[in-house]
């Protein structure tokens, strides 16, 4: 039977088309070698292919998520939990990241993501050791944030020991030659040259932010490669810095999907057993120095003047960027459930964003400033939250003679959120946040990474279910206090584009104080703005 | 709210995304570590199939067999029209109502056209998915399609044609679907001409949906915590009223694929988007399996990924040692009849002749003298790029709506596996000649092109003359 015949008799089936008259004509093909033939013998996809040995299927079985967690000689932490499925993610979360970078010329933590994956003593290519993974269906990847790196890998579970070798050898074992230095150097500096032509902006709008809430100190260290960096970090100085850094305390080897007693045995035999390069020698009174400081808020103001690229070819405005952000808290601090309600509960997107009901079209940002606002573009309310503090952050974009407007009015509802919280929109924030924390926690990779950082951060970790109640717990109350004690602090802003119209630090700040009904008005009010 | 085509991407895997780091499932031992997807067809021919996870959160939606293929180019534009009205509120509730009801659940409610599926889905907590379908079940069959909700959604889609033409890559796709199927339904954008945005009328979506939104072309997916039994009551209960009206379903007529080429040159632009296509198979084609093992060996890389030397296309390390260009990536689009197999790129005027001459050298040793080695390697790539992309309750949910209309069943992953294994040096050798080689190839640029070379050389470069 010909390959034409084929289909038109399964669209027939498919689409049981009332196929009385034999007119259609199926497009025929002008292959010169066969007309229409397919080159594979098999049948086509919509058929079952023949002489298949027969599988069970396994049916749902209900989550498994104990996590066990044992401490190694040295310090080292593994973390495991079972999960449903013979396949799993691991991975290694370490205490590493920009934010540990002030004695170092910045941008260490960029080269090193680039670096991830490369050649190791083990493994003389990055070639060989992809190969390796492939072997066990495995893939890998490597991100960092600005107080975490976290390196990891998918694969069949049966490849768990390869898998924790090839994480062994990546974190502790690179060879860091100065071909992959050039090559990652290139990589940088083509990363720098792509991010200053694209218009999307949060990338160095998140840079700026966190320069501006903490001012030459930790997290206010850049996360991007500064650009007179980019041919100053060499070799010495990432080995110096991984030296510090990379060291069995300050590291979680974590996975998900695997037994807890096989992998501690991985783990010691490469982890700690086989040495990391860089103490082959003297090392037994090597002190690693690493900078310990607490994040200090100081607020301010970042701003730069310039060009921001169009989308090109699209009729769409040149636009400016403004965020303000205020001091949060930390993720362990007991009101940070409260203030991740708060963010929810804020919400926002674009004024034009794909997706239906249920992307937070009535959350604060969307009811009171998009919806009424038509020239704002953009305003999405962000909670960045560490160790020691916190950022909430609202990004917003108009067109440049806008932007006050824009930034007076972000301002506003930001200390509005000390005010009076309805029953309803508390309500669905709280589901809204609940029901985010599930749909996240389908993907097995972030499972491995809550795992990873939770026992990085607090040695153990809770699950879903503590969290989904400590929700439900959250009172109107409680946002109101979490949003009092944020807006006690000075404001951070951080503002990029055509700026001439952006209103002072000062005046932002004015409109940011606390109970500004009982204190006469600072700075220019408008009247449209006035509570 | 829009996907241009369903394109098999290959997932770029040093994406900065976590998530695609996703499940590279161990794939021997997920054959038995699955849980199968149950099918039931309903009375009114509406096939129910689910897959069932026991998560705590589910997806739930409806794959309907319609899209812009079936518009002619007086109602191009009406089935992305329809999408946009789905939830402007229904006989039984308003706008606000459902937009309420949605977000009090916690729940996400979403659609999408492309040019042979419309698809509305909702991802809920397990628990609601009752409400969820109930609701899916009300906007495809209670659709209010108010006068001046009409006119407001003009105006919204006009926008969003604007922020499609700023996605440069949406933009070159639909040039070049434009060349190649110049002249048939296939080659209409999905949004449709303005012109047409600004007049249909109610009557053209009533019709559409009489004519098109039959039962029997529809498909209820469902994965997560989603009980079949449940779901298939739920199917029985909320869409027993649809019944199949029209007999007269149009007959889709074959899509004749041209090679030709569309330049629009703008030198304004820093960089040129181009893509080069041939004709590939269609949904159903065996000869699929093999494309899309060539098409892994083709791969996709963009230089900030660096790190080229090692890279296990010959492609990207040819791009990233001699910067080539700035990003490129494969892609094997289907259709029911027909498909387009080829590769998108971006890169800087003076480097697109060197970029099109190393494009068409891979191309040409695909055909004739690529290796069980690199041939084996790309199998395995592409087993743990297709597992990686079902990670979630939606992933899935999608994969067995598209593949329940696309193939009308779905393909067991062991069946998969067995495909893919039965792959062979000769096979892809053999279907890169058959849709490759000698064959005149679609190519669509946008910006400054003056260095792309010409329509003939790129046809001569189809070819080896010492092969």
């Amino acid at each position: 039977m010909s390959h034409v015949t084929d289909m038109k008799v399964l669209f027939t089936r498919l689409f049981s088309i009332k196929n009385g008259f034999n007119n259609i004509r199926w497009g025929t093909r002008q292959f010169s070698q066969d007309s229409g033939k397919s080159v594979q013998t098999l049948p086509p996809l919509s058929e079952p292919m023949p002489n298949l040995s027969p599988v069970i299927y396994s049916s749902a079985k209900s989550e498994d998520s104990i996590t066990e967690v044992t401490v190694l000689s040295n310090g080292l932490r593994v973390a495991s939990e079972k999960k449903f499925g013979q396949f799993c993610t691991a991975g290694v979360v370490i205490d590493s990241g920009p934010r540990y970078e002030v004695a170092y010329p910045s941008g260490i933590c960029h080269f090193l993501e680039k670096l991830s994956f490369g050649a190791t003593h083990k493994y003389p290519t990055r070639d060989v050791m992809l190969r390796e993974l492939e072997r066990h269906g495995g893939i890998c990847d490597c991100q960092g944030s600005r107080d975490t790196t976290v390196y990891a890998a998918s694969a069949d579970s049966k490849g768990l020991e390869a898998v924790t070798q090839v994480l062994a050898e990546v974190t502790l074992r690179p060879q860091l030659s100065t071909d992959e230095i050039e090559a990652a150097r290139q990589a940088v500096a083509f990363e720098l040259e792509t991010l200053s032509m694209r218009p999307e902006q949060e990338t160095i709008l998140m840079d700026m932010i966190h320069a501006a809430a903490y001012k030459g100190n930790t997290l206010g260290l850049p996360k991007i490669c500064p650009q007179e960096n980019v041919y100053k970090i060499d070799r010495g100085i990432i080995l110096n810095y991984l030296k510090n850094h990379y060291t069995p305390n300050r590291m979680v080897v974590a996975a998900v999907g695997v037994d807890h007693e096989p992998f501690v045995e991985y783990v010691q035999k490469y982890f700690v057993d086989m040495k990391p390069m860089w103490n082959s020698e003297d090392n037994n009174s090597f002190t690693p120095n690493v900078d310990k400081s607490i994040a200090q808020y100081t607020g301010g103001i970042e701003q730069e003047e310039c060009e921001i690229p169009l989308y090109p070819g699209s009729d769409l405005p040149e636009l400016s960027h403004v965020v303000i952000g205020i001091e949060s808290c930390s993720h362990g601090d007991p009101d940070f459930v409260a203030t991740c309600v708060l963010n929810m509960m804020m919400g926002g997107g674009g004024s034009f964003s794909a997706g239906g009901p249920g992307k937070g079209m009535y959350t604060r940002l969307y009811t009171n400033v998009l919806n009424r606002y038509h020239w704002m573009f953009n305003a999405t309310a962000y909670n960045h939250a560490y160790g020691d503090t916190g950022l909430f952050c609202v990004h917003s974009a108009s067109p440049p003679n806008r932007i006050y407007d824009t930034t007076i009015v972000i301002a506003r509802e930001l200390s509005n959120m000390a005010g009076k919280v309805g029953e309803t929109e508390l309500r669905r924030a709280k589901t809204q946040l609940q029901s985010m924390l599930l749909m996240n926690l389908e993907a097995r990779p972030v499972v491995f990474e809550d795992v990873g950082r939770q026992v990085l951060a607090t040695g153990k970790r809770k699950p879903p279910s503590y969290f989904i109640n400590e929700i439900e717990k959250i009172t109107a109350d409680d946002i109101v206090r979490v949003a009092k004690r944020m807006l006690s602090k000075r404001p951070s802003v951080a503002a990029r584009g055509k700026l001439t119209h952006l209103p002072t630090f000062e005046e932002i700040q004015a409109n940011m104080t606390l109970n500004k009904s009982d204190t006469s008005p600072q700075g220019r009010r408008l009247n449209l703005f006035r509570v | 709210m829009l996907k241009a085509g369903l394109t098999l991407k290959l997932l770029s895997k040093h994406s900065n995304n976590v998530r695609l780091l996703a499940t590279a499932v161990g794939y021997k031992q997920a054959l038995v570590n699955i849980p199968p997807t149950r099918l039931t067809v309903l009375d009114n021919g509406i096939r129910v199939a689910s897959e069932d996870s026991g998560c705590a959160t589910a997806t739930v939606g409806l794959w309907i067999d319609a899209g812009s293929r079936y518009e002619t180019s007086k109602n191009n534009g009406v089935a992305h029209f329809l999408e946009h009205m789905a939830f402007k509120g229904t006989s039984k509730r308003s706008q606000t109502d459902l937009e309420l009801l949605v977000e009090n659940m916690g729940a996400h409610l979403n659609a999408y056209t492309s040019r042979e599926q419309t698809v509305f889905y909702a991802k809920c907590l397990a628990n609601d998915v009752p409400v969820a379908v109930e609701i899916l079940a009300d906007i495809i069959q209670n659709s209010s399609l108010a006068e001046p909700e009409i006119e407001r959604e003009r105006g919204v889609i006009l926008r969003e044609m604007q922020d499609v033409e700023s996605n440069l890559q949406e933009v070159v796709f639909d040039h070049l679907h434009a060349t190649a199927f110049q002249g048939t339904p296939l080659g209409q954008t999905i949004l449709g001409p303005t012109k047409n945005i600004k007049k249909i009328s109610k009557a053209d979506l009533q019709q559409y949906i009489k004519t098109h939104y039959q039962p029997s072309r529809i498909v209820l997916s469902g994965a997560g915590g989603v009980e079949h039994e449940r779901l298939v009551d739920l199917a029985t209960k909320h869409f027993s009223g649809l019944k199949n009206t029209a007999y007269d379903i149009p007959e889709l007529a074959p899509c004749r694929y041209t090679g030709s080429e569309i330049r629009v040159r703008d030198d304004s632009m820093p960089l040129a988007h181009v893509a080069i296509a041939v004709e590939g198979a269609g949904w159903t084609d065996a000869d699929n399996i093999p494309l899309m093992v060539a098409n892994t060996l083709i791969g996709a890389w963009d230089r900030s990924q660096g790190g080229g030397a090692n890279n296990a296309s010959y492609l990207a390390r040819a791009a990233s040692c001699e910067n080539l260009c700035h990003s490129f990536q494969s892609f094997n689009t289907c259709y029911k009849d027909t498909g387009l197999w080829g590769i998108y790129f971006v890169a800087e005027p003076l480097q697109l002749e060197d970029m099109v001459y190393n494009i068409q050298k891979e191309w040409m040793k695909l055909c004739t003298s690529v290796t069980e080695g690199e041939v084996e390697r790309a199998k395995n790539l592409l087993k743990t790029n297709m597992l990686l992309q079902l990670d979630g309750t939606t992933p899935v949910c999608e994969d067995i709506g598209r593949q329940m209309l696309c193939y009308n069943r779905r393909i067991p992953i062991h069946e998969l596996d067995a495909r893919i294994e039965s792959v062979t040096a000769q096979t892809v050798r053999d279907v890169c000649s058959k849709y490759l080689y000698d064959r005149c190839p679609a190519v669509a640029a946008v910006g400054p092109t003056e260095g792309l070379p010409d329509y003939t050389r790129i046809r001569a470069g189809m070819y080896w003359l010492r092969a």
